[in-house]
């Protein structure tokens, strides 16, 4: 039974709903809700972006049944309303609210915000300010609950620590049990706000903002991030020992509006040891730690009975390599034979992919789309990015898809990796042109028409913690040359190229690596406007421009510059648990062009990670020291 | 369906789906208290049972109400519920009886001129009304209870039609949520349910 205020809120939203564009976004009752009004403790978990953007996301779904599952404690959802919808709720004072029970956020116990995205920043503000929180930690008192962060991009926490309380560096599985029960003991014991932050940083892998100054030199470079208070020196990540402890959410709330991503899902295994030097995910999330294929069954056909989807989706970073991929598919396929419903196996890579796999993937009856992801268009440049795949292994790869009777893939590839020429950004126009030729050559005259290759190409943006992350961002100007030269290398017929906006990636980069001076940039952008930056329909370079130049910081300067190896980054006192070492070892192997080959399978490179925090690589459920 | 584990038909065709069918679409931002479907099953199960099922695997508030079995050969829902009944109710300031002068006096003009969609619609109100709007208190809100008729050419919105009584007659306020609350197959002078 509701409370009077929900019905009242409900009330006063409900004429707001014929008004708005898709109303569905700020409903609930969904299938598989959970919903407990009676509820001591009430977090709220948000996601910094619409409804259908948020349904997506497994971490809220992840954190929504583990914290759902603790007695009196009850966790709903949040999204960011449209902007038509956030403009009504100003006019009718309308506070933002958890779907499930109507609670206005300023009146929950903890609003947890997950980070997916750098462009998603003004969308947090956008939450706190609907929701009459303030914008800033410093300002926030007693009655006001603890914002807590999470999720990638809190591995370089520091453009939005000023807006957090507290931020969980890592997997929130145990983490998140841990810091509502410190949260909740505090409470009870009538702990003062920062008492309860104090608390909040004894859980291990939770950072708070406040206890760290960063200490700049006169000339504004960056000299230390200084731990205050007792706080430790370094905050590590938190990363669960194996993902067989708890099963793969396998009832998740089904929305009642199209979502992207609309499938069920199982994720496979968590992490990747590839050692792709540009991607950040491959770093943070490591060691690799796979379900054994009896659990991803087991769960893959709970999912689809809970939740009536047709569609299955196995993911990862890269799902294709768990080593018991084909005996999970087979038994799946075996499983679901006759029932319509499709497997898919999102971000697979080129040299993972077989002619096997192909015919299991296929034989669901309905082929849905390859994405293979070769990023570089020449062997050398794949060799410095350490994507170990020869254009044999992606010309081989196509030929089996094509022939398997696939006549859609896509492909992504990056341009303004380190030490790139305009040779390399040819030789991707010559392997889009040698993909075209194969797919030609095995598809029946009478299905080309069908064919399509969609071709996808982003600006490098390099990240924290990764071997490039001292590495330059190239120029906006330098983009525009090198995506010209691609234009004129890549074939006219049966190619659909798209690109990331660089204006984008830009303002990515500056993001990705700038410290806490940025808070004041992302407060100024918000509001002059700027919100679902992640929107191309949204996106104002020259609002953050203007931003950038109101607060006095210089874009250029962060993203465009190359740091020194002994240079402290704004992200110093965070682990991922990969040495700083390792990182530039890598770097130094990257420019000599020599590959580091997979520590899952090819015995261990020295990252630390395992070492360090006491982890293992664990594949078919075994653990490999 | 897929929940409640039916063995439904599928489409014929490269890709096939759940052969399923609803009744006429609502019109936008207007609830439903009671819409229909039709499904075709591969396998019999008794209408109690199916209720049963599919009452379990719905979420709360939009569950079934009824099930039953349909000849193969019926019409589909589209053309046979050509009555809908809707509520629309209406925000605080609006007084019931001038609302129903106010209705009164667009019948008896016998037709009405709509926009949609930037062309002008003009619905003969004797045909789209097979029954008059009563306009009516109900717990503190003025609600106006509109029948009308669904034909091909299109249905005249209830929530347009008091939209313009009210413009009208010059009265303050505004509609706040529109219901279609019921549908209906004519049966000659009579209406009644499909099931």
């Amino acid at each position: 039974m509701r409370d009077a205020r929900a019905d009242d809120l409900w009330r006063r939203l409900e004429t707001l709903l014929p008004h708005v564009e898709r109303p569905a976004r700020y409903i609930d009752s969904e299938w598989a809700v959970q919903r407990d009004e009676a509820a001591e403790y009430r977090a709220a978990l948000v996601y910094p972006d619409t409804y259908e953007l948020g349904m997506a996301n497994q971490a809220i779904a992840i954190l929504y049944r583990r914290l759902n599952a603790l007695p009196g404690v009850a966790a709903e959802r949040c999204y960011v309303p449209w902007e038509d919808m956030a403009e009504a709720m100003r006019r009718e004072q309308l506070p933002l609210y958890t779907l499930e029970t109507l609670t206005p956020l300023a009146a929950c116990d903890l609003i947890g915000i997950t980070l997916p995205y750098e462009l998603t920043y003004t969308n947090v503000l956008e939450v706190l300010d609907l929701a009459g929180v303030p914008l800033r930690a410093a300002d926030r008192t007693d009655a006001h609950p603890i914002v807590l962060g999470g999720g990638p991009c809190s591995y370089n926490p520091e453009p939005v620590a000023a807006f957090f309380d507290a931020i969980l560096i890592g997997e929130g599985e145990e983490a998140v049990v841990e810091i509502v029960a410190a949260h909740r003991s505090a409470l009870a014991n009538g702990y003062t706000r920062a008492e309860v932050l104090r608390a909040l940083a004894a859980v291990p892998g939770v950072y708070v903002p406040s206890a760290y100054e960063p200490i700049h030199a006169e000339d504004g470079r960056l000299v230390e991030i200084r731990p205050l208070e007792g706080a430790a020196e370094t905050v590590v990540k938190r990363a669960l020992g194996s993902l067989d402890v708890e099963e793969a959410v396998t009832c998740p709330v089904v929305p009642y509006m199209d979502v992207v991503h609309d499938r069920a899902n199982v994720e496979v295994q968590r992490g990747c040891t590839r050692g792709c030097r540009f991607c950040q995910a491959g770093m943070i999330y490591r060691p690799v730690r796979e379900r054994p294929a009896d659990t991803v069954v087991r769960d893959a056909v709970a999912a689809l009975t809970c939740t009536g989807y047709e569609e299955l989706s196995l993911t990862s970073l890269s799902s294709a390599d768990h080593s018991q991929i084909e005996e999970i598919l087979r038994r799946l396929t075996r499983r679901l034979e006759g029932t319509g419903v499709a497997v898919s196996l999102p971000s697979l890579r080129v040299d993972s992919f077989s002619i096997g796999l192909a015919r299991l993937v296929s034989s669901s009856g309905r082929k849905v789309g390859l994405t293979f992801a070769p990023e570089a268009g020449t062997q050398r440049m794949r060799d410095v990015i350490n994507k170990n795949v020869a254009e044999s292994d992606l010309i081989e790869t196509v030929r089996t898809a094509f022939e398997a009777g696939w006549r859609r893939v896509k492909l992504y590839f990056m341009i303004g990796l380190p030490t790139e020429t305009d040779e390399d950004i040819i030789g991707i126009g010559h392997l889009v042109n040698e993909v075209v030729r194969v797919a030609r050559d095995v598809t029946p005259p009478a299905e080309r028409g069908g064919l399509k290759i969609g071709v996808s190409v982003s600006t490098f943006v390099p990240k924290s913690h990764t071997p490039f992350q001292w590495d330059a961002q190239i120029p906006l100007a330098e983009v525009e040359r090198r995506q010209s030269v691609l234009r004129g290398a890549m074939p006219r017929r049966l190619v659909d190229l798209s690109w990331h906006d660089a204006d984008v990636s830009f303002l990515e980069g500056v993001m990705a690596r700038g410290g806490r001076e940025i808070a004041d940039v992302i407060e100024t952008a918000w509001r002059s406007g700027a919100r679902f930056d992640a929107w191309t329909e949204r996106f104002s370079l020259p609002t953050w421009f203007a931003a950038f130049e109101t607060c006095g910081v210089d874009p250029a300067a962060i993203a465009n510059r190359e740091r020194r190896t002994d240079e402290v980054l704004p992200w110093s006192h965070i682990s991922c648990g990969v040495s700083v070492r390792y990182l530039e070892r890598e770097r130094e192997r990257a420019v000599a062009g020599t590959p580091t080959p997979d520590c899952s399978f090819d015995g261990c490179t020295g990252c630390r990670v395992c070492d360090d925090l006491g982890l293992a690589i664990e594949l078919g459920g075994e653990a490999r020291g | 369906m897929r929940r409640a584990g039916f063995a439904y038909a599928v489409t014929q065709g490269f890709s096939p789906k759940m052969r399923i069918s609803f009744g006429p679409a609502l019109p936008v931002a207007t609830g439903g208290d009671r819409e229909y479907f039709d499904v075709w099953l591969r396998q019999y199960v008794a209408a109690p049972q199916a209720l049963e099922r599919l009452a379990a695997a719905s979420p709360v508030g939009l569950g079934p109400m009824d099930v039953g079995y349909v000849g193969e050969n019926e019409q589909s829902l589209s053309a046979t519920l050509t009555v809908a009944r809707y509520e629309v109710v209406l925000s605080e300031e609006v007084d019931p009886e001038a609302l129903q002068r106010a209705l009164g006096a667009v019948i008896a003009v016998g037709r009405l001129e709509v926009e949609h969609k930037g062309k002008a619609k003009v619905f003969d109100l004797a045909t789209s009304l097979p029954k008059e709007p009563v306009a009516k208190s109900s717990e503190g809100r003025t609600i106006a209870e509109v029948v009308t008729r669904m034909g091909p050419n299109g249905s005249l919105r209830p929530d347009e039609l008091v939209r313009q009584a009210m413009r009208q007659a010059n009265l303050d306020g505004a509609v706040e949520t529109v219901t279609r609350t019921d549908l209906f197959v004519e049966d000659g002078e009579a209406w009644r349910r499909p099931l």
